[in-house]
């Protein structure tokens, strides 16, 4: 193996199914430009990770337990201004790709790319550059024209604070007031305050709305 | 001994290839081959005569469980692991029935295990999933053809399901059904115990899933 030109690319990956996540370890490692710093099964830890070892890439998945893909890049971007997200999703749907951009990430890539466009989007962003692929550039480009009316999908979740919206997954993922104050380390009386908020502003009343909501915004599976 | 042939079937090109790497690091196994359709798939242990095929199951053109059914039957004497990321009841029992001899999720570490075993004529099963499969024994003495487990619930059961996933409290559900709260209450207790549910929000999750609301 051909000696790295320059310093290697530190990267942390993200990925709730572990079997996904050691394959994607072993094309990552196979490139000696880069090295695998850390691995993640879920939202929170991953931003934990960034916070301790700062990678210079994160390969995010999206549907993530705990605290999903955007929330988390959200953090971590605002956070570590030198750490570059590059998500990595099945999902192909413009809502999520234009969410991710909103959330700081500089690149995006669907699960049927091949293994020689992980490698290059990771270096791509790793050196300070953005990586999308032709679909997506034209819908970024689409819509940078105005050409599509500008739909806004996730209106209602932007309302929400990233507290809200990160107490919101963690509800409709079945946890009780108790079990999401321990997580946040806020006292549970917060928790409620925060949980009657969401509700005003989504204007929702039982748990039952909430967790159909979160399904369709894709918070939760 | 001669190395395990494995074909590769899984739509998502990178978890593919991940996965390739992953069981090309173990001497014991060459991949013969990898694909991103059912019925490309069925076609490959043809030419290329895998002594094990590992199968996503929501791929496209000929699904999971049916290029299993097909190859099994094909009498080529591939053996079929499948590798998934839904562990419900009806895709594993579906699996078994169609002739797969593993089911393994995609969040589970123990694929070259499970490879090995598979190809020297076991079975293998991630924990969860056998947890699964060792309750559904116990069953066999109710001895019903499951095909889905909202059949697991009375209809009272399948219509208290969907007025609490409607956000119904048990007075308003009461009212609705005219019967008692205790009786609602009671309903509630048989779902969770049923289906292995443990609050609302899972209750809610399962009937959006099973398509009971919206």
């Amino acid at each position: 193996m051909r000696q790295p030109l320059m310093e290697r690319i530190r990267v942390l990956v993200v990925d709730d199914h572990t079997l996904v996540r050691q394959g994607l370890r072993c094309i990552l490692e196979s490139d000696p430009d880069i090295e695998i710093i850390g691995e993640a099964p879920d939202g929170r830890a991953a931003v934990d990770v960034v916070d301790r070892l700062h990678p210079d890439v994160v390969v995010m998945d999206l549907t993530l337990p705990e605290l999903n893909g955007i929330e988390a890049t959200r953090r971590i971007v605002r956070r570590h201004k030198d750490t570059k997200v590059l998500i990595l999703t099945m999902h192909r749907d413009e809502v999520f790709v234009r969410q991710s951009l909103r959330a700081g990430a500089r690149g995006y890539l669907v699960k049927d790319a091949e293994d020689i466009d992980l490698l290059k989007a990771v270096k791509v962003i790793g050196r300070g550059g953005s990586f999308f692929n032709a679909d997506v550039s034209r819908m970024l480009l689409r819509d940078y024209l105005g050409e599509d009316g500008n739909k806004d999908f996730d209106d209602d979740l932007s309302r929400l604070t990233d507290r809200e919206r990160e107490i919101l997954q963690l509800i409709a993922e079945g946890k009780t007031n108790g079990e999401i104050a321990t997580v946040l380390t806020l006292s549970p009386n917060t928790v409620e305050t925060h949980r009657k908020q969401i509700m005003k502003k989504l204007d929702l009343h039982k748990t039952a709305d909430l967790v159909r909501f979160a399904i369709r915004k894709q918070v939760v599976s | 001994m001669s190395r395990i042939r494995v074909l590769l079937v899984d739509d998502h090109t990178i978890v593919r290839q991940g996965l390739r790497r992953l069981l090309e690091t173990d001497p014991e196994i060459e991949i013969v081959g990898e694909t991103g359709d059912g019925r490309t798939a069925v076609a490959m242990v043809e030419q290329v005569r895998p002594h094990l095929v590992v199968m996503d199951l929501a791929i496209p053109e000929v699904n999971g469980i049916e290029a299993t059914r097909q190859i099994v039957e094909g009498g080529s004497g591939a053996r079929v692991l499948i590798l998934t990321m839904h562990s419900d009841d009806v895709s594993i029992r579906q699996s078994l029935k169609a002739g797969a001899r593993g089911y393994l999720l995609k969040d589970s570490a123990d694929i070259l295990k499970a490879a090995k075993a598979i190809a020297r004529g076991g079975s293998f099963f991630s924990p969860a999933v056998s947890k699964l499969l060792r309750a559904a024994y116990v069953d066999e003495a109710k001895a019903r053809e499951i095909e889905d487990n909202l059949d697991l619930l009375t209809e009272r059961e399948q219509q208290v399901l969907r007025l609490i996933a409607e956000g119904k409290t048990n007075r308003a559900i009461a009212g609705l059904m005219s019967v008692s709260v205790n009786t609602v209450e009671t309903h509630r207790k048989h779902i969770m115990e049923k289906l292995d549910l443990h609050n609302t929000a899972e209750i809610v999750r399962f009937a959006v899933r099973k398509k009971v609301v919206s």
